[in-house]
Protein backbone atom coordinates (compact mmCIF):
# COMPACT_ATOMS: atom_id res chain seq x y z
CA UNK A 1 0.00 0.00 0.00
CA UNK A 2 2.77 2.17 0.91
CA UNK A 3 4.75 1.21 -2.49
CA UNK A 4 1.92 2.06 -3.99
CA UNK A 5 1.35 5.66 -3.24
CA UNK A 6 5.35 6.51 -3.29
CA UNK A 7 4.37 5.37 -7.41
CA UNK A 8 1.83 8.00 -7.28
CA UNK A 9 3.26 10.87 -6.41
CA UNK A 10 6.19 10.45 -8.27
CA UNK A 11 3.85 10.28 -11.56
CA UNK A 12 2.59 13.52 -10.88
CA UNK A 13 4.57 16.02 -12.74
CA UNK A 14 3.42 19.47 -12.26
CA UNK A 15 1.87 20.51 -15.78
CA UNK A 16 0.79 23.85 -14.80
CA UNK A 17 3.68 26.23 -16.49
CA UNK A 18 3.45 23.95 -19.94
CA UNK A 19 -0.58 24.96 -19.35
CA UNK A 20 0.07 28.41 -19.10
CA UNK A 21 2.32 28.72 -22.15
CA UNK A 22 -0.50 27.03 -24.08
CA UNK A 23 -3.43 29.04 -22.90
CA UNK A 24 -1.42 32.18 -24.59
CA UNK A 25 -0.56 30.31 -27.47
CA UNK A 26 -3.47 29.26 -28.30
CA UNK A 27 -5.24 32.51 -29.17
CA UNK A 28 -2.61 33.83 -31.18
CA UNK A 29 -2.47 31.20 -33.60
CA UNK A 30 -6.10 31.40 -33.80
CA UNK A 31 -5.16 34.71 -35.04
CA UNK A 32 -2.98 33.72 -37.45
CA UNK A 33 -5.13 30.50 -38.84
CA UNK A 34 -5.94 30.74 -41.98
CA UNK A 35 -9.54 28.61 -42.42
CA UNK A 36 -9.40 28.78 -46.46
CA UNK A 37 -6.70 28.74 -48.46
CA UNK A 38 -6.22 30.95 -51.49
CA UNK A 39 -4.99 31.41 -54.53
CA UNK A 40 -4.72 33.33 -57.25
CA UNK A 41 -4.98 33.13 -60.95
CA UNK A 42 -3.13 35.69 -63.23
CA UNK A 43 -4.75 37.56 -66.35
CA UNK A 44 -3.67 40.30 -68.27
CA UNK A 45 -5.97 42.54 -69.93
CA UNK A 46 -5.41 42.37 -74.05
CA UNK A 47 -2.81 44.74 -75.60
CA UNK A 48 -4.33 47.12 -77.07
CA UNK A 49 -2.41 49.23 -79.35
CA UNK A 50 -1.34 49.38 -82.99
CA UNK A 51 -0.28 45.81 -83.77
CA UNK A 52 2.98 44.90 -84.38
CA UNK A 53 4.47 43.01 -87.56
CA UNK A 54 5.16 39.97 -87.69
CA UNK A 55 8.64 39.30 -87.68
CA UNK A 56 9.23 35.75 -89.00
CA UNK A 57 6.30 34.32 -90.52
CA UNK A 58 5.58 31.28 -88.47
CA UNK A 59 5.08 27.92 -89.92
CA UNK A 60 1.84 27.14 -88.73
CA UNK A 61 -1.03 29.37 -88.58
CA UNK A 62 -1.28 30.89 -85.30
CA UNK A 63 -4.23 29.49 -83.45
CA UNK A 64 -5.80 32.30 -81.66
CA UNK A 65 -7.96 30.20 -79.44
CA UNK A 66 -10.99 31.97 -77.85
CA UNK A 67 -13.65 30.44 -75.70
CA UNK A 68 -16.92 32.19 -76.08
CA UNK A 69 -19.07 31.20 -73.11
CA UNK A 70 -22.94 32.03 -73.27
CA UNK A 71 -25.46 30.62 -71.32
CA UNK A 72 -25.98 27.97 -74.24
CA UNK A 73 -22.99 26.58 -73.66
CA UNK A 74 -19.51 27.17 -74.68
CA UNK A 75 -18.09 27.67 -78.13
CA UNK A 76 -14.96 26.88 -78.88
CA UNK A 77 -13.17 29.34 -81.79
CA UNK A 78 -10.10 28.67 -83.30
CA UNK A 79 -8.64 31.17 -85.97
CA UNK A 80 -12.09 33.01 -86.44
CA UNK A 81 -13.78 29.53 -87.20
CA UNK A 82 -14.85 26.53 -85.06
CA UNK A 83 -12.37 24.38 -84.36
CA UNK A 84 -13.47 20.76 -84.74
CA UNK A 85 -10.55 18.90 -82.32
CA UNK A 86 -11.79 15.33 -84.12
CA UNK A 87 -10.05 16.89 -87.26
CA UNK A 88 -11.79 14.64 -89.87
CA UNK A 89 -14.42 16.50 -92.21
CA UNK A 90 -16.97 13.52 -91.41
CA UNK A 91 -16.57 14.29 -87.43
CA UNK A 92 -17.80 18.05 -88.18
CA UNK A 93 -21.60 18.86 -87.90
CA UNK A 94 -22.03 20.67 -90.15
CA UNK A 95 -24.15 23.05 -88.23
CA UNK A 96 -22.43 25.85 -86.81
CA UNK A 97 -25.37 27.09 -84.55
CA UNK A 98 -25.21 25.08 -81.07
CA UNK A 99 -22.23 25.46 -79.14
CA UNK A 100 -19.26 23.71 -79.54
CA UNK A 101 -19.68 22.28 -75.36
CA UNK A 102 -23.80 22.19 -74.91
CA UNK A 103 -24.94 22.78 -71.73
CA UNK A 104 -25.81 19.12 -69.69
CA UNK A 105 -29.15 19.87 -69.89
CA UNK A 106 -29.83 21.19 -73.39
CA UNK A 107 -31.27 24.13 -73.43
CA UNK A 108 -29.87 27.28 -71.12
CA UNK A 109 -27.18 26.38 -68.64
CA UNK A 110 -29.15 26.34 -65.15
CA UNK A 111 -25.70 26.68 -63.27
CA UNK A 112 -22.04 25.96 -62.86
CA UNK A 113 -22.35 22.30 -62.75
CA UNK A 114 -24.50 22.31 -66.16
CA UNK A 115 -21.49 23.18 -67.90
CA UNK A 116 -19.96 20.27 -69.70
CA UNK A 117 -16.49 21.07 -67.80
CA UNK A 118 -14.99 17.79 -68.12
CA UNK A 119 -15.43 18.07 -72.71
CA UNK A 120 -14.39 21.02 -72.80
CA UNK A 121 -11.21 19.90 -70.81
CA UNK A 122 -11.10 16.91 -73.14
CA UNK A 123 -11.55 19.25 -76.78
CA UNK A 124 -9.16 21.78 -75.03
CA UNK A 125 -6.51 18.58 -74.92
CA UNK A 126 -6.99 17.64 -78.63
CA UNK A 127 -6.47 21.20 -79.69
CA UNK A 128 -3.27 21.23 -77.43
CA UNK A 129 -1.93 17.95 -79.38
CA UNK A 130 -2.08 19.67 -82.78
CA UNK A 131 -0.62 23.00 -80.80
CA UNK A 132 1.92 21.66 -78.37
CA UNK A 133 2.99 25.09 -78.32
CA UNK A 134 0.53 27.89 -77.86
CA UNK A 135 -0.29 28.48 -74.66
CA UNK A 136 -2.70 31.43 -74.65
CA UNK A 137 -6.55 31.50 -74.89
CA UNK A 138 -8.89 34.48 -74.58
CA UNK A 139 -12.24 33.87 -73.31
CA UNK A 140 -15.66 35.92 -74.27
CA UNK A 141 -17.85 36.09 -72.11
CA UNK A 142 -21.36 37.38 -72.76
CA UNK A 143 -22.42 40.32 -70.49
CA UNK A 144 -24.70 38.20 -68.23
CA UNK A 145 -22.45 35.12 -67.27
CA UNK A 146 -21.45 35.12 -63.96
CA UNK A 147 -18.01 35.50 -62.55
CA UNK A 148 -18.13 31.81 -60.73
CA UNK A 149 -18.71 30.16 -64.92
CA UNK A 150 -15.25 32.51 -66.04
CA UNK A 151 -13.32 31.35 -63.25
CA UNK A 152 -14.68 27.59 -63.93
CA UNK A 153 -13.69 28.31 -67.77
CA UNK A 154 -9.99 29.11 -66.57
CA UNK A 155 -9.59 26.18 -64.67
CA UNK A 156 -10.88 23.77 -67.08
CA UNK A 157 -8.59 25.18 -69.86
CA UNK A 158 -5.78 25.58 -67.87
CA UNK A 159 -4.95 21.93 -66.95
CA UNK A 160 -6.35 18.48 -67.42
CA UNK A 161 -6.75 17.19 -64.16
CA UNK A 162 -8.06 14.20 -65.19
CA UNK A 163 -5.47 12.85 -67.43
CA UNK A 164 -1.99 13.39 -64.84
CA UNK A 165 1.42 13.29 -67.40
CA UNK A 166 3.84 11.42 -66.52
CA UNK A 167 5.62 13.19 -63.31
CA UNK A 168 2.20 12.99 -62.40
CA UNK A 169 0.94 16.23 -62.62
CA UNK A 170 -1.93 17.27 -64.35
CA UNK A 171 -1.27 18.19 -68.02
CA UNK A 172 -0.59 21.55 -68.65
CA UNK A 173 -2.99 23.11 -71.46
CA UNK A 174 -3.66 26.83 -71.92
CA UNK A 175 -2.53 28.74 -68.90
CA UNK A 176 -2.47 32.15 -70.40
CA UNK A 177 -5.59 33.32 -69.99
CA UNK A 178 -6.76 36.79 -71.57
CA UNK A 179 -10.53 38.00 -70.97
CA UNK A 180 -11.55 39.92 -74.22
CA UNK A 181 -14.35 42.25 -73.49
CA UNK A 182 -16.57 42.15 -76.02
CA UNK A 183 -18.57 45.11 -77.32
CA UNK A 184 -19.08 47.48 -75.15
CA UNK B 1 -14.38 7.69 6.66
CA UNK B 2 -12.91 10.49 8.61
CA UNK B 3 -9.43 9.52 7.63
CA UNK B 4 -10.36 9.17 3.66
CA UNK B 5 -12.16 12.74 4.42
CA UNK B 6 -8.92 14.22 5.54
CA UNK B 7 -6.82 12.86 2.52
CA UNK B 8 -8.88 14.15 0.01
CA UNK B 9 -8.52 17.86 1.65
CA UNK B 10 -5.07 17.55 1.53
CA UNK B 11 -5.07 16.70 -2.03
CA UNK B 12 -7.27 19.06 -2.76
CA UNK B 13 -5.18 21.82 -4.13
CA UNK B 14 -4.13 19.68 -7.27
CA UNK B 15 -6.40 19.50 -10.10
CA UNK B 16 -5.63 16.92 -12.72
CA UNK B 17 -5.00 18.47 -15.88
CA UNK B 18 -3.36 16.18 -17.78
CA UNK B 19 -6.45 15.46 -19.65
CA UNK B 20 -6.84 19.06 -20.64
CA UNK B 21 -3.25 19.32 -21.46
CA UNK B 22 -4.02 16.77 -24.26
CA UNK B 23 -6.49 18.26 -25.61
CA UNK B 24 -4.10 21.61 -26.11
CA UNK B 25 -1.98 20.00 -27.47
CA UNK B 26 -3.80 18.28 -29.98
CA UNK B 27 -5.88 22.01 -30.63
CA UNK B 28 -1.95 23.48 -30.79
CA UNK B 29 -1.25 21.02 -33.71
CA UNK B 30 -3.97 21.82 -35.33
CA UNK B 31 -3.73 25.73 -35.43
CA UNK B 32 0.34 25.15 -36.14
CA UNK B 33 -0.75 23.85 -38.84
CA UNK B 34 -3.33 25.93 -40.42
CA UNK B 35 -0.89 28.78 -39.65
CA UNK B 36 -0.67 31.71 -42.22
CA UNK B 37 2.18 32.84 -43.54
CA UNK B 38 0.32 34.61 -46.94
CA UNK B 39 0.03 38.08 -47.27
CA UNK B 40 -3.05 38.45 -48.67
CA UNK B 41 -6.62 37.98 -46.70
CA UNK B 42 -10.09 38.06 -47.22
CA UNK B 43 -12.69 38.90 -44.94
CA UNK B 44 -15.45 36.18 -46.30
CA UNK B 45 -19.07 37.43 -45.81
CA UNK B 46 -22.48 36.69 -47.27
CA UNK B 47 -21.96 39.49 -49.65
CA UNK B 48 -18.19 38.20 -50.72
CA UNK B 49 -18.27 35.15 -51.51
CA UNK B 50 -15.13 34.09 -53.89
CA UNK B 51 -15.21 31.01 -56.27
CA UNK B 52 -13.27 27.81 -56.14
CA UNK B 53 -10.62 26.92 -58.34
CA UNK B 54 -8.17 24.43 -59.04
CA UNK B 55 -5.12 27.28 -59.27
CA UNK B 56 -2.13 26.92 -57.07
CA UNK B 57 -0.92 30.09 -57.21
CA UNK B 58 0.21 32.03 -54.15
CA UNK B 59 -1.09 35.55 -53.92
CA UNK B 60 1.32 38.26 -53.73
CA UNK B 61 0.69 41.51 -52.31
CA UNK B 62 -0.78 44.07 -54.09
CA UNK B 63 -3.54 46.68 -54.55
CA UNK B 64 -6.93 45.27 -53.57
CA UNK B 65 -10.26 45.86 -55.36
CA UNK B 66 -12.60 43.90 -53.54
CA UNK B 67 -16.54 43.66 -55.70
CA UNK B 68 -18.69 42.55 -53.51
CA UNK B 69 -22.72 41.79 -54.16
CA UNK B 70 -23.31 45.46 -52.91
CA UNK B 71 -20.32 47.83 -53.01
CA UNK B 72 -16.76 48.36 -54.80
CA UNK B 73 -14.01 48.35 -51.96
CA UNK B 74 -10.22 49.72 -52.91
CA UNK B 75 -7.71 48.67 -50.31
CA UNK B 76 -10.18 48.68 -47.60
CA UNK B 77 -12.40 52.33 -48.38
CA UNK B 78 -15.52 51.29 -50.31
CA UNK B 79 -15.92 53.52 -53.38
CA UNK B 80 -19.23 52.92 -54.59
CA UNK B 81 -21.99 50.57 -54.25
CA UNK B 82 -24.04 48.64 -56.96
CA UNK B 83 -27.63 48.64 -57.41
CA UNK B 84 -29.87 46.32 -58.42
CA UNK B 85 -31.45 47.02 -62.01
CA UNK B 86 -33.71 45.19 -64.30
CA UNK B 87 -32.24 42.74 -66.74
CA UNK B 88 -32.38 44.15 -70.18
CA UNK B 89 -32.74 41.25 -72.28
CA UNK B 90 -34.27 39.31 -69.68
CA UNK B 91 -37.13 41.37 -68.90
CA UNK B 92 -38.82 40.70 -65.45
CA UNK B 93 -35.17 39.58 -63.72
CA UNK B 94 -33.14 41.74 -61.75
CA UNK B 95 -29.52 42.28 -62.23
CA UNK B 96 -26.22 43.65 -61.00
CA UNK B 97 -24.68 46.96 -62.49
CA UNK B 98 -22.87 49.80 -61.17
CA UNK B 99 -25.28 53.21 -61.49
CA UNK B 100 -25.36 54.92 -64.50
CA UNK B 101 -23.87 58.03 -63.26
CA UNK B 102 -21.25 56.60 -61.94
CA UNK B 103 -20.33 56.10 -65.35
CA UNK B 104 -18.56 57.93 -67.92
CA UNK B 105 -18.21 55.79 -71.06
CA UNK B 106 -17.10 52.17 -70.10
CA UNK B 107 -15.59 53.49 -67.13
CA UNK B 108 -16.44 53.89 -63.73
CA UNK B 109 -15.22 57.28 -62.73
CA UNK B 110 -15.12 57.02 -59.14
CA UNK B 111 -13.08 53.77 -59.10
CA UNK B 112 -10.54 55.55 -61.72
CA UNK B 113 -9.49 58.49 -59.77
CA UNK B 114 -9.14 55.65 -56.82
CA UNK B 115 -7.43 53.87 -58.45
CA UNK B 116 -5.02 56.21 -60.35
CA UNK B 117 -4.13 57.65 -56.97
CA UNK B 118 -2.82 53.80 -56.14
CA UNK B 119 -1.10 53.73 -59.11
CA UNK B 120 0.74 57.00 -58.79
CA UNK B 121 1.48 56.39 -55.03
CA UNK B 122 2.88 52.97 -55.88
CA UNK B 123 4.96 54.56 -59.03
CA UNK B 124 6.27 56.95 -56.69
CA UNK B 125 7.04 54.24 -54.15
CA UNK B 126 8.90 52.03 -56.53
CA UNK B 127 10.93 55.02 -57.72
CA UNK B 128 12.26 56.02 -54.42
CA UNK B 129 12.99 52.41 -53.36
CA UNK B 130 15.22 52.16 -56.29
CA UNK B 131 14.83 48.47 -56.07
CA UNK B 132 13.10 46.68 -59.25
CA UNK B 133 11.24 44.31 -56.80
CA UNK B 134 9.18 47.00 -55.41
CA UNK B 135 8.68 48.36 -59.22
CA UNK B 136 4.97 49.39 -60.47
CA UNK B 137 4.74 46.56 -62.12
CA UNK B 138 0.35 47.31 -62.22
CA UNK B 139 -0.42 44.29 -60.38
CA UNK B 140 -4.31 44.07 -58.91
CA UNK B 141 -5.83 41.58 -56.56
CA UNK B 142 -9.19 41.22 -57.54
CA UNK B 143 -11.27 40.20 -55.09
CA UNK B 144 -14.99 39.18 -56.93
CA UNK B 145 -18.27 37.33 -55.57
CA UNK B 146 -18.82 34.40 -57.45
CA UNK B 147 -22.12 35.72 -58.33
CA UNK B 148 -21.20 38.90 -60.14
CA UNK B 149 -22.34 39.33 -63.65
CA UNK B 150 -19.43 39.72 -66.60
CA UNK B 151 -21.12 42.69 -67.28
CA UNK B 152 -20.01 44.32 -64.30
CA UNK B 153 -16.27 42.32 -63.81
CA UNK B 154 -15.39 43.95 -67.47
CA UNK B 155 -16.34 47.73 -65.95
CA UNK B 156 -13.98 47.27 -63.60
CA UNK B 157 -11.04 45.45 -65.20
CA UNK B 158 -11.30 47.98 -68.10
CA UNK B 159 -11.59 51.00 -65.42
CA UNK B 160 -8.68 49.10 -63.79
CA UNK B 161 -6.91 49.07 -67.42
CA UNK B 162 -7.14 52.15 -67.50
CA UNK B 163 -5.49 53.26 -64.27
CA UNK B 164 -2.91 51.16 -65.17
CA UNK B 165 -2.77 48.59 -63.61
CA UNK B 166 -2.64 45.43 -66.49
CA UNK B 167 -1.79 42.45 -64.18
CA UNK B 168 -5.16 41.25 -62.61
CA UNK B 169 -4.83 38.33 -59.93
CA UNK B 170 -8.12 37.01 -59.33
CA UNK B 171 -8.39 35.77 -55.95
CA UNK B 172 -10.13 32.39 -55.84
CA UNK B 173 -10.03 29.74 -52.69
CA UNK B 174 -8.27 26.96 -53.38
CA UNK B 175 -10.43 23.52 -54.14
CA UNK B 176 -8.65 20.95 -52.02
Amino acid sequence: MAVQRRIQEAEGLNLVPVMNLVTILIPFLLMAAEFVQLAVIDSTLPQIGPTKPMEEEPEKPPLNLSLAITEKGITVLGADAVLFPDGKPEAAEGEEQPPTVPCKSGGACTGVDDYDWKRLTSILAQIKDEYPDDENVILVPDSRIKYEIIVKAMDASREDVDNPGPDGKPRLLFPYVVIAGGAM
Amino acid sequence: MALKKARRQKQGSDLNITSMMDMMTIILVFLLKSYSTSDVSVAPSDKLQLPTSTSKKAPKLAVNLVVAKDKVVVDGLPVLSLTQEPDEENPGQMTLAVPDDEMKGPVITKLYDRLLEKAEAAKALGEQSGNKEHEFKGEILLQVDREIPFSVVRSVMYTAGQARFGQFMFVVYKSE
